[in-house]
């Protein structure tokens, strides 16, 4: 008990010295200092392009809202008035992105250059659309597998914008509803609804599947 | 009828728990509700099968996860950097006209607004090019011998001359740039402010010679192992449009680390490059990381040398490949 409690205490203290640190560099970004924002952005462009490739499956699609999001972020730092979370301030940006990206994607469907077959499970690069050539493989699960990359696809675009991006910040960046809500601007009860909406659709898609 | 009755009130409570269940696989409950619906479980054979439905649904569509690739990440900063090298250039426009038009009155005065914002650019326009005349000027008399990040972008390069010193020691680069002021550079790769402009030169390829971009990557290579240089380098074996160039930075990233990403760009260059002679350089390159026994070999790295010892158009290439699956895979029949 008295060792969890010791943990427990060092988990607070790294944690309030990371915050620290970070408010820092907010504060030396926001006086001009390029190096500290560049720092930011390191911290966390990973997480932020691991959702933008996730929700939209095109790695050109990916850099453009990773791009526009930093520099929305450059460009109303000094905004930034230590309200909440760099990193909840950052997601509320980089979701509003992502969201008009989506939106404009969803009302430009019928104008879409038809989509190249091999693009068509959506997630999978150069490397995984190889044929299997060990002696050892399994051509079946193979094809397997990339029949059920291709439901999956088709399943999450089923899913309106927002809910998608419940869906993903909830079970693949691991944000808690409450931090969901607070970077979609909008109350914990509607990102549920989100969530509940989500599961239900992509139930009732992939049913049979597993 | 009693257990009619009793099966009736269990399908409500379970109703009730239908959309809970969600949020227990999530770990979005209080811990009463947890206990709650534990004890729940216990005697629901229905809910243990809605329950593990959920968590199968989520393991389901987190097996179709994409991890951004190393080679994409380096893309994205690299042309955030440049964006944001522009961003800087045209700051203080962007900060003056913000300031002056808040978006809270905007939008409800459509007409209003439209005549100000005609107003305030014809002012800019006007007044726009004496103001930035009179910045540069200003940030050209400061610290003389100091190149700020202004001076790369506006300067035209004159001079860059590359002359070998002691044996152990990086080569000592002088560079010259033509600015309102010239400007001049002189010290080895270990100068921050040469490393700079030697990674400057690499991230805006289209506004440097081949000669100096080769010249920038052979110098560079002595700092392999800094990320951000490691990083350039990997970026300008995909990116350049020379392709002795690539082939440049390709042998430049020879002893960077981390290995795994090395290997990646040594793959993405050996399947995507047009250029034979990358292609060669890359596969050399593998051979020799696998002989130090620095290559992973997975099943992505032996599908890759079996679809080039099968469809590589050069010979080289093709027998390179068997000999590096010989080295790398598991022993079999071809």
């Amino acid at each position: 008990m008295g060792m969890s409690v010791a943990f427990e205490g060092d988990a607070r203290a790294a944690a309030a010295v990371r915050l620290a640190e970070e408010q820092a560099l907010v504060r030396s970004a926001q006086a001009g200092d390029r190096l500290a924002f560049e720092e930011l952005v390191r911290r966390y462009d990973r997480d932020v392009l691991r959702l933008a490739l996730n929700l939209v499956h095109r790695p050109e699609d990916a850099r453009d809202i990773y791009q526009e999001s930093f520099l929305r972020v450059y460009r109303n730092l000094h905004r930034f008035r230590f309200e909440c979370g760099f990193y909840t301030w950052l997601y509320r940006i980089v979701t509003n992105v992502a969201l008009d990206h989506l939106r404009r994607r969803t009302s430009r469907r019928e104008d879409q250059a038809p989509v190249p077959e091999e693009a068509e499970g959506g997630t999978r690069d150069f490397f995984d659309r190889q044929p299997e050539l060990r002696p050892g493989a399994n051509p079946e699960k193979n094809l397997l597998g990339q029949e059920l990359g291709a439901h999956i696809a088709t399943a999450l675009d089923r899913l309106s914008p927002r809910e998608r991006m419940v869906f993903e910040m909830k079970h693949y960046q691991g944000l808690k509803l409450r931090a969901i809500g607070e970077m979609l601007g909008t109350s914990e009860e509607t990102v549920k609804n989100s969530l509940f909406r989500a599961t239900r659709k992509l139930r009732a898609s992939l049913d049979g599947m597993r | 009828m009693q257990q009619d009755q009793h099966d009736k009130m269990a399908a409500e409570i379970c109703k009730g728990f239908e959309e809970k269940w969600t949020l227990f696989a999530s770990g979005e409950l209080h811990a009463w509700e947890v206990a709650e619906m534990k004890g729940h479980l216990v005697e629901c054979e229905r809910c243990n099968e809605t329950l593990a439905q959920e968590n199968a649904l989520v393991a389901l569509l987190s097996s179709n996860r994409t991890e951004p690739g190393a080679a994409l990440l380096a893309g994205c900063r690299a042309s955030l950097e440049d964006a944001l090298d522009r961003e800087e250039e045209h700051g203080w426009l962007r900060r003056t006209v913000g300031a002056l038009l808040p978006t809270s009155w905007i939008s409800p005065a459509p007409a209003w607004s439209a005549a100000l914002l005609l107003l305030i650019g014809f002012s800019v326009g006007m007044l726009g090019p004496r103001l930035l005349q009179h910045r540069v000027t200003t940030s050209t008399s400061q610290t003389p011998d100091t190149p700020t990040k202004l001076d790369f972008h506006t300067a035209k390069m004159a001079v860059m001359t590359v002359a070998p010193s002691g044996a152990n020691e990086p080569p000592e680069v002088d560079v010259q740039l033509n600015a309102q002021r010239p400007v001049t550079m002189h010290g080895t790769v270990n100068n921050e402010d040469v490393k700079d402009f030697l990674m400057f030169v690499l991230h805006n390829n289209q506004r440097f010679d081949a000669d100096v971009r080769m010249n920038a990557v052979d110098l560079l290579r002595a700092r392999n192992k800094d990320a951000d240089v490691r990083s350039a380098l990997c970026q300008t074996v995909h990116t350049d449009h020379n392709a002795a160039v690539r082939l440049k930075a390709l042998e430049a990233l020879d002893g960077a680390e981390p290995q795994d990403i090395i290997q990646q760009t040594l793959l993405d260059a050996l399947v995507d490059d047009q250029n034979p002679g990358v292609r060669v350089e890359a596969i050399n390159a593998l051979r020799a990381m696998a002989a130090k026994g620095q290559v992973e070999s997975d099943d992505h790295l032996i599908s890759v040398l079996r679809e080039r010892m099968h469809k590589d158009p050069s010979t080289y290439i093709r027998l390179q490949s068997a000999a590096a699956i010989q080295d790398l895979g598991p022993r079999q029949k071809f």
